[in-house]
């Protein structure tokens, strides 16, 4: 017999993977377009996109985790297919948003 | 030094995108008998990874400013503006991807087929990624090299 089933942190992570992905995206655009953003970024490690980088990571961590609770910590409860097209479009957004930032935008 | 690192830095991509397509494959063949292997393949890619961007992060926090110069007084001041830049964030979320590998790999892929494709999505996006990121690369390089080029002797 097939089995559907997965992990809660293979849903919980997946999730946050997609979110992450837009949020990366996003947050490309608020620095570039603030410049007190730029600087406070700059200033937190001495360089922007490690700022960045350490953002997206704990945020990646805080999601994933967060999102593992729901149901007396069994994790969300959805299909593998709609898991699987929410990883697929949270990373085609986000990577199309970037590029279409600076090839339109910036 | 500077270039060993940059070496580096493409040498883990290079490992990252071939170790992907190895597990890629044999996902496409899971079966109780290589569940084992697919899992120390996807750890492998995400440690590649994980690698890549230490190393690549590393070179550009120090060592890219010289070449950022060059490439902006150069004739191709896109291969900062645009493929630099684009490159420097997509990588985040290839990061990401490389990471949620080895996560999505410990279901039991052998008899779950919604679980395969999961993997097979995430290996493929990753990928991708991996190719562009080495395109996106060899246009920086390119950028740097026709603006030495194009400098009075």
């Amino acid at each position: 017999m097939e089995n559907t089933a997965l992990s809660k942190h293979t849903k919980s992570f997946g999730l946050s993977l997609a979110l992450c992905a837009v949020l990366n995206a996003l947050l490309v655009i608020a620095k570039e377009k603030s410049n007190s953003l730029q600087d406070w970024m700059q200033k937190i490690t001495g360089h922007h996109w490690i700022t960045h980088v350490v953002i997206i990571l704990l945020l990646f961590a805080a999601f994933g985790w967060c999102f593992a609770r729901p149901d007396s910590g069994q994790g969300p409860k959805m299909p593998v297919n709609r898991l699987t097209s929410i990883v697929i479009s949270g990373v085609i957004a986000g990577v199309l948003i970037v590029i279409g930032f600076y090839l339109i935008a910036d | 030094m500077k270039e060993i690192i940059l070496m580096g830095h493409v040498f883990f991509g290079v490992g990252c995108l071939l170790t992907t397509i190895w597990l890629f494959v044999d996902v496409l063949n899971a079966h109780d008998g290589n569940l084992a292997r697919i899992r120390w393949m996807s750890r492998a890619a995400a440690v590649l990874m994980w690698f890549a961007f230490v190393v690549g992060g590393y070179w550009y926090v120090v060592d890219y400013k010289a070449d950022k110069g060059v490439i902006l007084k150069g004739p191709w001041p896109f291969a900062h503006n645009f493929f630099m830049e684009t490159k420097e964030h997509f990588v985040i979320t290839l990061l990401l991807l490389a990471t949620y590998l080895p996560i999505a790999a410990s279901n039991n892929l052998a008899v779950n087929k919604e679980a395969r494709r999961l993997v097979l999505c995430v290996a493929a996006l990753v990928a991708v990624l991996s190719l562009m990121a080495e395109g996106h690369g060899a246009i920086i390089s390119m950028g740097v090299k026709v603006g030495l080029l194009a400098k009075p002797h």
